[in-house]
This record gives structure tokens, sequence and C-alpha cells, in this order.
């Protein structure tokens, strides 16, 4: 039992970094595609674990692509989506994460009204779910689909309403919708790491710059015990992190229990993170124009997809309610 | 990257699995005088020793079985999750003997290391003072060399298990100059000795595992220092790392059978006629407990393979530390409040159990003050991991 990375998983981190220190612009998902980050499964792609490592240097860099979609839905079905971009249509107007979806689905066609569908104005494919635990592919600018965009927290991947009548609709496998499920919450705990490690970086670089009373904010120790309890939430994050794509890896049984337990953990630690920045780096943080916000934004909105702290902690606690508990 | 064990371990897993279902006395029914219960802990670790479950990964030319470390994480998990009764040696296992190990004369490893894995002789540990605890380089426990020998005066606290030792690790001053870390020494002191004094000290729980000790001019061979004059320190800081890095995992197992004790004790005990967990708040309280609890074994298992894999116990150990007391705290204080509505009413059946959760719960403040307080914990993250400036 260890959580060491392999070389190749340190390379492929080095690599993306290279990548988006080069690319920020419009360019960036075929960039993306190219290097290989959405060839996921099978002998040569990425499993869980890398696809954690790239969505963590994704949102270090705020990426504004689909990239929690395109994984996991690649991850869920051996569907051949070449370098298209997905966007997940789960949610539904007035429903939680675990509401069974009323969107219906007649033949080979569905009707339904989700919303929260992140980046749908650029993706190809809407991977909809629908009623009977039902994932299928839509394309994006198939009759019968409406987009309508939606004020979103994070701008950096907007939101839309989406109204699908009658849409043509692909389905997929059985299993797709618990994989796509699964990856999906793990890879939102990723990207949710990725923003609140940036934060943590750039707080103590700014602490040990900023001079106050004669000497830097990060000589004092209130500040450094701060800075140490964001250090341990975000390592302990990131470890929660690993495990459960490492679990996911090895199809361990625990590997679902594993992943709410860190989406619980990842959505508190990383806000934790995310507060203790913005006051260390105190009222200019307060402000647009400092970066401050705009990861604190991406933290929330991977902190709701797929069901925040309060959803996870329900959901475990209720098994512990229900099975009878044996050690791992 | 892996988390199922190796076929060997498996094997050891299921061989250990065996030795436990024969062998392991029931934590419950042991003595409860602490004379008695001491002879008891004794007795179990000869046992686990002789089956080949102690010192696993230490030497085989000082009676360790000279297997991977791995091994013995594999043991100490075992042992935890089946609740078996801790070893008697504990500081002689976790504190002295590794630092015998790495700083030890090979005489000295000779004589002492053999009978701290089988349990012949235990060890205690003379680190705090009275006005010295976070700040332990301040210590003023005197060893003056006399000849062939130390002579050792002072007051040393937080003795664990100081009444049945025969062996203890003292840091002693031993000279004045220079940086005060410096002037430090580890002397292995016979507690035996004319001129020690041990009383124990009632804890917070009612039990008094720890004691002050009294050095009025102890005589101390000189044979019996350890390292190089002016090393204590050194040793200190190797011996409480190693305690941090390797400790977490079967701590984890431990927390984690408390808290499955907790979660049956709350589906058993009623109130009002309802289980205490059909309450949606009990179940999301328990699974926060789970949480910290589970993700303590996550981030362990990231420092404790990088220790396998040949690293150093790093600094980062310290946010092991700090993890393992939250989980800790956090699990016994939420133990306490789910089974509040029951704890006062004097079941006879239930009072071992109340007491349980009492002594857990006040004990557990204990998990952020020992083996370096959080905040010293704190400082050692930004000073060694975050490197942040002290200017």
């Amino acid at each position: 039992m260890d959580l060491e990375l392999s070389d190749e998983q340190r390379w492929l981190t080095e690599s993306v970094e290279t990548l988006l220190a080069r690319e920020a612009g419009p360019e960036l998902w075929d960039r993306l595609v190219e290097f290989g980050a959405l060839t996921v499964g099978g002998e040569d792609g990425l499993g869980p674990v890398e696809l954690c490592l790239i969505a963590r240097a994704l949102a270090a860099h705020l990426a504004p692509v689909p990239y929690v979609a395109g994984a996991a839905v690649r991850f869920a079905a051996d569907a051949d989506l070449g370098g298209d971009a997905v966007a997940l249509a789960l949610l539904e107007p007035g429903a939680s994460w675990d509401a069974a979806p009323s969107t219906s689905v007649d033949g080979d066609l569905v009707t339904g009204r989700k919303v929260a569908v992140e980046h749908a104005a650029t993706a190809e494919r809407l991977a909809v779910v629908a009623a009977g635990r039902v994932v299928g592919l839509v394309d994006a600018g198939a009759p019968g689909v409406t987009l309508a965009a939606q004020p979103a927290l994070d701008p950096t991947a907007p939101m839309y309403a989406v109204e699908l009548v009658d849409a043509p609709m692909v389905a997929l496998g059985a299993s797709a919708l618990r994989r796509m499920t699964t990856i999906g919450t793990l890879l939102a705990a990723a990207e949710a790491v990725g923003a609140a490690g940036r934060m943590l970086e750039d707080a103590c670089a700014y602490a040990a710059e900023r001079r106050q009373f004669g000497r830097t904010i990060a000589s004092f120790q209130a500040l450094r015990h701060l800075l140490a309890d964001m250090y341990v939430r975000q390592a302990s994050a990131w470890s929660s992190v690993l495990y459960a794509a490492a679990a996911l890896d090895e199809d361990a049984d625990e590997a679902a229990r594993a992943v709410s337990v860190a989406k619980a953990y990842v959505s508190r630690a990383t806000r934790e993170v995310a507060h203790g920045a913005i006051q260390v780096f105190g009222g200019i943080a307060v402000t647009a124009e400092h970066p401050a916000h705009r990861f604190l934004r991406r933290i929330i909105v991977r902190e709701r997809q797929f069901g925040d702290a309060a959803h996870h902690e329900r959901a475990l606690g209720r098994a512990l309610a229900v099975v009878p508990q044996t050690v791992p | 990257m892996r988390l199922t064990p190796t076929e060997s371990e498996r094997r050891l897993q299921e061989e250990i699995r065996g030795f436990l279902a024969a062998e392991r006395p029931d934590a419950a029914r042991l003595p409860h005088a602490l004379d008695a219960r001491m002879e008891a802990l004794r007795a179990w670790q000869a046992r686990c020793y002789a089956a080949g479950y102690v010192g696993r990964a230490w030497p085989l030319e000082f009676g360790g079985g000279g297997r991977p470390g791995a091994e013995q994480i594999v043991i100490d998990q075992e042992l935890a999750a089946a609740g078996a009764p801790e070893f008697a040696n504990t500081v002689g296992l976790d504190v002295l003997g590794p630092s015998l190990l790495r700083f030890g004369a090979d005489a000295q490893r000779r004589r002492y290391i053999p009978a701290i894995l089988a349990a012949e002789e235990i060890w205690c540990q003379g680190f705090s003072e009275p006005d010295a605890g976070s700040d332990l380089a301040s210590l003023r426990t005197r060893a003056d060399e006399r000849g062939e020998e130390f002579v050792l005066s002072g007051q040393k606290t937080w003795v664990s298990w100081g009444q049945f030792a025969r062996w203890c690790g003292v840091l002693a001053r031993t000279h004045d100059a220079g940086p005060r870390h410096r002037g430090i020494s580890m002397l292995i002191v016979d507690m035996r000795s004319p001129g020690i004094e041990v009383r124990p000290m009632t804890q917070i729980t009612g039990h008094a595992e720890f004691c002050e000790l009294f050095l009025d001019e102890v005589a101390v061979p000189r044979a019996n220092l350890l390292g190089e004059l002016g090393d204590g320190w050194k040793i200190a800081m190797h011996t409480l790392g190693h305690e941090r890095g390797t400790a977490a995992l079967p701590r984890q197992v431990k927390l984690r059978t408390w808290l499955d004790r907790a979660v049956r004790v709350a589906a058993e005990r009623t109130v009002d006629g309802a289980p205490l967990i059909d309450d949606p708040a009990v179940q999301t309280a328990l699974a926060r407990a789970l949480v910290a609890v589970e993700v303590l074994r996550h981030h362990a298992y990231r420092t404790v393979g990088e220790f396998l894999n040949g690293g150093a116990v790093g600094p980062d150990s310290s946010s092991v530390k700090l993890l393992m007391a939250e989980a800790e705290q956090r699990l016994a204080a939420t133990a306490l409040d789910v089974l509040a509505p029951t704890l006062e009413h004097a079941d006879a059946e239930a009072v071992e159990e109340n007491e349980f959760w009492h002594e857990t719960y006040l004990y557990s403040r204990a998990a952020t003050i020992y083996g370096g307080t959080q905040q010293i914990q704190r400082n050692i993250i930004a000073d060694r991991v975050l490197g942040l400036p002290q200017e």
C-alpha cells in the first residue's frame, strides 16, 4: 500500500504543466486532444490517476475547458468521440444530484430539461442522463436541442439550461452512468485541489514578500500557522483523491465509497484553503482584479458538481447505518 | 502506486489472523490492577515476539526478523484491527529501540535490543521536564562527567510506564557552551540505580500510566552514552520523527475499530424508542468522523510509501501527526455526543461501555499535546515544508 507516483505519472504531470504554460488560448482543447489527455482506458490510454493529475493541473491554470465532462464520458463508455468536447447534462431543475431524472426516452428520442450544463455552447456532444438510469449522447446541434445561457458563478465554466424535445440520442452501455458519475465526482475533486493548490502557493509567495511592521508577514506566527494548516488540508485532500483514483484503477470494492470520502473531504478542505489564502492576501484579494476570487469560484463550482460535502456525508452516514462494519 | 497487498503480504495477513484467533487475549478481560495488567501485556508481547510479529524489520543479528518494513506495517494493522492489546514495551519499540539501532554502538545494541523485543526489559523515556515542554532544548537535567561516569541530577516528567521500566533514555545537559541544543546528550539509565525516585501521576482518565522521575546524583557509566557527546538532540528528533512516520497506520486502524464500535453502540441503543443511529444528524456526524479517519489513512499511505521506498521520515510526517490528532479528537468527541442521550442512564450492563467512551474522549485531548504539540507541528511545517522566512 503506497501512493507513490510512477516515473511516467511524474513525466505526464510535467508535460501537462509545460503545455499549459505555453497554451492558454482557444486552441487549448485541441492541444490537449493532440497531447493525448483524452485518450482514456485500454492498454496505452490514461487511467483514473492520470486523469486526476491532468484535471488538477488544468484547474491550477483555471483552464476554460470541459475536461471533467470529456474525460468522464470517455472513461465511462467505449464511444468513439474523436476530439469532440462533451457537456454533461445531468442535473434537472428543482432536483438534487440524487434524484432519479425525469427526462424521458422514447425509442431513441429524448425529451426533458437540464440545468448547469457546463460549456454546452462550445461542446459538440451532450451526455444526457435520462429516466431508467440511462445515459446517452446527443449531438449538440441536433434538432430539438435548445440552449439558454445561465448565470454562472465561475465565468471560466459557463453554464447553460438545455431543453431537449425529441432529440435523437445514442444510449451508452448499462454501467456507463455509474462509471461516469464516479469518475466525474473524482475529477471534480481533483480540479478543486488544483485550484486550491495554486492559491496556497500564491499565498505563501505573497506572505514571503509582503512587508508590514518592518518584516515579512510570513514571519508572523499567526500567519505561519494559518499557512501550515492550509498546507495540511491541501496535501491530505490530494492524498484522498489519489487514493480514490488508485482504488478506481484497481476496481476495488471500496472505490465508490473512497470517491465519496474524497469528494466530501476535498469540498470542505479546498474551501478552507481558499478562505485562508484570501485572508493572507488581505484587502487586495477582495478586488475583482485579483485572481483569488476566480480560483474560489472554480472551487465552489466543483464542490457543487456531483454533490457537495453535505451530500456525500449524508450518503456515507446512511451506509454506516445499514452496512455491518468491517475494517478494510 | 499499489493498494492491494502483495501475495506474500496476503499470506502474512492470513497467518497472523490465524495466530490472533487462537492467541489474542480478550482486551476487556485484562486485569484492571496496573501491576497485573503490565504482566499480562508483557506476556502478550513475548508471545507475539516468539511468533515473529515484533521487530519484524529489525536486524536479525540483534534478534529482529530482518524482513522488509512493509511487513511490520501489515502486522501492526492486523493487530490493531483485531483489537489486540497494546504491547508492554511500546516506548522501547517505537522510541528508544529505533534510536539504539540508528545511533547505538554494537555492544549496546546486542545488550539492549533483544530484551526490548521480548519485553524482558521495559523502557521509558526521560525527555520533558516541568520547565522544558515544547521548548525541549531548555532542559536543565545535568549529567556531569566524573572519571568513567556521568553524575545525573534533575527532574523529568510524562515518563510513561516509568514505574515498570528497567531502562530510561534520558536527555541531559552535558555542556553549557555553544547553542543550547548542542549541549544535550542521551544517556541510558538503569532505573535500579541509587538516587532514582519514580512517582506515578494520576491522569485525566483516572489511570496512572505516566510518572514523574527524580534523579539525584545518579551514577551512569560512560558506556551508557548513546551516540556521541552532544548528539542527544539529533537522536531525539530522529526518534520523534520515526514515531510520527510509522505509528500512524496502526493508530488509524485502531481509530477505525473505535468508529465501528461507536456505530454498533449507536445502532443498539435507543432513545425515546428509536435507535440513536436512525437520526440523520447522528449519521452525518459519524460520517464526518469516518472521513477524517479515512483521509488519515490515505495521507499516511503517501508518507509511509516514501519512507518504505528509502526516503527519510521527513518534516511532512508533521502533517500526518496533525491529521492523526484531529481524527482522534473528532471521533472521540463525536462518539461522546452521539451516545450522550444514553450515557447517564445507570444501566449496569452499559457501565463499562460508557466508561470507555468517557475515557477515550478525555484522553483524546492529549493527542494535540504529546509527541510535539499541534503548534510545534505547525512550526515545523511553516519552517521546513513551506520554507517561510523568519523575518
